[in-house]
């Protein structure tokens, strides 16, 4: 079970065991972001050898360095599992109005190793 | 009584929009980043601009206070001043911290080596430093400067003043393009 609730400055972490997705939506700039970001590395470590499919959607309004670095770990350890056997992809959404937003998701997309789909989040119909 | 109309003036002169002179708290920064941001929505700033000022606003924040918190440094050294201003439609975030003596050589090497990068170098460092295994002393990743520099417009303005024997005062500005290129 992981369910981190969206406070002003950190998003919500979210796993569906329904859709098997982990979504991760909101601000990224808490405090002490390692610390934030801890739960999920655990999460992530114990639980993801037990599912062979899993999608990571990302809808981020802002991220700090810190944050980005936390990001790219998780993407690294679900690309381990992608090298075990699991069927691995994550979705990017950005928002279409600031240019900024789609730089950072291709540059993201420049480091990661599983399937990585960059989406306009208004045709998504997400938030 | 004291000069609040000079001190009016030479805000007014130095285009000054948030200004604030004490202890950096979490709670400070989020309330500033939230007047900031909203303050440049309402002056119907492209979305570009807003994400450059808030990114530059927050890096610039949070490496000074996880600085302070992992310094040693007494309370009296945590005042910190912070300006957000708009200078010839440009806008600019500035910080003064105290630093450690035997700080100042590792931040000044770091930002010789970020004002020697274009664009395409920033970026690199940028992606090494990403890979790096964490400082496990460090509260951040080591990336707050260099993300700094990517968003801004200018090379990062900055100076080192001694306060005494144990401490300099860093002081940081940073120069963000109002409006992305036409």
């Amino acid at each position: 079970m992981l369910d981190i609730p969206a406070t002003k400055t950190s998003p919500r972490i979210f796993f569906s065991e329904e859709s098997k997705k982990l979504k991760i939506s909101g601000e990224s700039y808490p405090e002490n972001t390692f610390a934030f970001f801890e739960p999920v590395f655990t999460w992530l470590n114990t639980e993801l050898p037990n599912y062979d499919q899993v999608t990571i959607e990302v809808n981020i309004r802002y991220m700090n360095s810190s944050s980005t670095k936390c990001l790219l770990d998780i993407m690294d350890m679900l690309a381990e599992a992608a090298e075990n056997g699991s069927n691995i992809s994550a979705i990017w959404y950005y928002d279409p109005e600031n240019e900024r937003s789609h730089e950072i998701a291709l540059e993201f997309g420049e480091d990661v190793s599983i399937p990585f789909i960059i989406k306009p989040e208004d045709q998504s119909g997400q938030s | 009584m004291c000069d609040l109309l000079q001190l009016k003036e030479i805000f007014n002169r130095k285009g000054v929009l948030i200004s604030f002179n004490g202890s950096l708290t979490n709670s400070i920064i989020e309330e500033i980043g939230n007047a900031i941001r909203q303050y440049l929505v309402d002056n119907k700033h492209g979305k570009g601009t807003i994400s450059d000022v808030f990114a530059v606003y927050i890096e610039q924040t949070q490496n000074v206070r996880n600085y302070l918190k992992i310094s040693g440094l007494e309370e009296k050294y945590w005042s910190t001043i912070l300006v957000i201003s708009n200078k010839d439609g440009n806008y600019q975030v500035s910080s003064g911290n105290s630093i450690r003596k035997q700080d100042v050589p590792t931040l000044l090497a770091r930002l010789e080596q970020i004002n020697n990068l274009d664009q395409a170098g920033l970026k690199k460092l940028y992606k090494e430093q990403l890979r790096k295994e964490r400082n496990p002393v460090s509260l951040g990743a080591g990336l707050g400067l260099i993300e700094i520099a990517r968003h801004a417009k200018e090379k990062l303005d900055y100076q080192f003043d001694e306060i005494d024997e144990n401490c300099d005062f860093f002081s940081l500005i940073v120069t963000i393009q109002g409006e992305p290129d036409a």
